[in-house]
């Protein structure tokens, strides 16, 4: 019988892992690179509508209010609050199981809704029933290496 | 508009399923030819398809045109797949609904349908955690568990929800779970089950938790003159609306313990029916987890913001109370086969009006039901308002 055979291991295409490729150039480029490039110099950034005052999370390349293009860069204060949080015991992705388990939180920095905003991270450094909702928190930059020499970069919270 | 009608539907088991997607396909369209006889399979004309993540279970897509194959089904009308997540079955019955409404379709079928278990559950997550917002959301753990307790979460801590209220939803449904012999679970359970079950995302327990789960759903839909030919006892679709507040990403949600956009598809809802939530008998509501139960009784109007919790312990929820809430046993006992819960909640309405479900899960007399199907991280609310005749003739106001 003729044969097909297939290779033991099948390297993990990178879209299965949950982080953006982040790439500037190219058929994989994305409009708000520089959200990307600010966090490898160490700040957390979005964008801020120079028209309606506006501030978008996530960033993006035209304004969501006012459909403008004429946006800044500005950063996220580094101090905010714990709004909620959890700790995701059982049931993780494929690749964020391997942090499992880790805290899921979600903190307001700045005056959310008007001048803002409210976003998800995971929380290291402390322990889910050392957690209170209010509780001061800061944003922390992390670097995400692999698969290969590929670097990425995301952002994460920890106890202020 | 035309008046349109369910005439008849199939299911199948739900679970962990050893079958394949296109088994379940023509498990449930089987089972819904042959629930009416009448039906001349060829004067079916159009064909709308529930299905959230073909692409990602079963890698395959343009799968409308496979379900026609599947069950024989020879289009000459309308043809669609529909995909908003966990309420892509409700969806398919809207579109359903509306094109033979407007005079564009018959006779149409449609089938919901999700195979979620493989080998590798950790693949089932990667899954979910695509249906929030990914790149920002999924990427720091946002499926649905850790979502939905910080929702319970929220709800203690503003309105001081308990645990036992929670499980006393899944010990509820559980009841009714028991009589169905089509869902995933049919043992009844108690609070202390529940509170003592293994820890997910705290607070909320495995059994706080509705599964992942494999099966199909297919009903027919058709107008009046027609459905009157296929049965006597037609369930009509009075209307329905979708509301989406919160958009998709953790930014946009505000407050996790108010589902605006609920409440705003509940009061649209009944404006347009000129109805109450006094006047439903039956509420299918999407209990993907046992809090999402407690607040669509608050935000649908059968009691207050913040009293879902005393709602569910002083037992309105049960059939003989304020509303008959998931008797069926809601999505907590047959399990969330994303594109099916929405056709499923549909089947299970049809039921009940026709009387064919057993004696301890049996609403009397009721007339009026709706079916409520969220998506997402609650981003989005979705309604339908079934009858089994007092408001067929309704023609909604705009």
């Amino acid at each position: 019988m003729r044969v097909i055979k297939l290779p033991d291991s099948i390297e993990l295409p990178t879209l299965l892992d949950p982080w953006d490729l982040q790439e500037p150039n190219g058929a994989d480029a994305t409009g708000i690179y520089d959200f990307y490039r600010n966090l490898a110099d160490g700040d957390l950034t979005t964008t801020k509508c120079r028209d309606c005052g506006k501030i978008n999370f996530p960033p993006v390349i035209v304004c969501s209010n006012c459909l403008s293009d004429n946006l800044e860069w500005v950063k996220i204060p580094e101090t905010g609050e714990l709004y909620a949080f959890t700790e995701m015991r059982l049931g993780a992705p494929l690749i964020l199981d391997q942090l499992a388990p880790f805290i899921v939180a979600i903190a307001r920095f700045g005056d959310y809704p008007d001048n803002g905003v409210q976003i998800s991270g995971i929380m290291f450094d402390t322990k889910y029933e050392d957690l209170r909702i209010g509780d001061k928190v800061r944003w922390e930059v992390v670097r995400v290496e692999g698969p290969g020499d590929r670097e990425r970069y995301w952002y994460c919270f920890t106890k202020a | 508009m035309r008046n349109v009608a369910i005439v008849g539907g199939g299911i199948t088991k739900f679970g962990v399923r050893e079958a394949s997607w296109r088994d379940l396909v023509q498990e449930a369209g089987k089972s819904a030819f042959e629930d009416i006889p009448e039906l001349d399979r060829k004067d079916v004309d159009s064909l709308f398809v529930g299905a959230s993540q073909p692409e990602r279970w079963i890698y395959q897509t343009h799968v409308a045109p496979l379900v026609a194959e599947l069950l024989g089904i020879d289009v000459k009308r309308v043809i669609s797949r529909t995909e908003v997540a966990c309420a892509s079955g409700q969806s398919a019955i809207r579109y359903a609904w509306l094109s033979i409404a407007t005079g564009l379709s018959d006779i149409a079928m449609v089938v919901g349908v999700e195979k979620m278990n493989t080998k590798f559950m950790n693949i089932s997550q990667t899954c979910m955690v695509n249906v929030g917002n990914r790149e920002f959301d999924g990427v720091n753990g946002f499926t649905a568990p850790p979502f939905f307790a910080m929702v319970a979460q929220r709800h203690m801590h503003r309105y001081g929800t308990t645990k036992e209220q929670m499980a006393l939803v899944r010990v509820k449904n559980a009841k009714y779970g028991s009589m169905n012999p089509y869902a995933q679970f049919q043992k009844e359970v108690t609070v202390e089950k529940v509170m003592g079950s293994r820890m997910i995302s705290p607070p909320l327990t495995l059994l706080d938790c509705s599964a992942i789960t494999d099966g199909a759903v297919a009903i027919v839909l058709a107008c009046e003159d027609i459905a009157k030919k296929l049965t006597d006892t037609p369930t009509w679709i009075a209307c329905g609306v979708q509301v989406v507040e919160h958009a998709h990403t953790v930014n946009q949600m505000g407050e996790l313990s108010e589902w605006l956009a609920l409440r705003k598809a509940g009061k649209e809802l009944y404006r347009m029916a000129k109805i109450s939530p006094k006047d439903v008998d039956i509420a299918e509501v999407h209990d993907c987890f046992t809090i999402s139960e407690i607040i669509e009784y608050e935000e649908l109007g059968f009691c207050g913001k913040g009293e879902g919790g005393r709602f569910i312990e002083e037992g309105q929820s049960y059939i003989g109370g304020e509303v008959a809430v998931n008797p069926g046993g809601g999505l907590l006992s047959n399990g969330h086969p994303l594109g099916a819960t929405g056709v499923r909640q549909a089947w299970e309405v049809m039921m009940q009006f026709r009387g064919d479900v057993p004696k301890g899960r049996y609403v009397d007399n009721a007339e009026i039901a709706i079916a409520h199907n969220l998506s997402g991280m609650a981003q989005l609310h979705h309604i339908m308002l079934y009858t089994r005749d007092k408001l067929r003739d309704v023609k909604f106001s705009r």
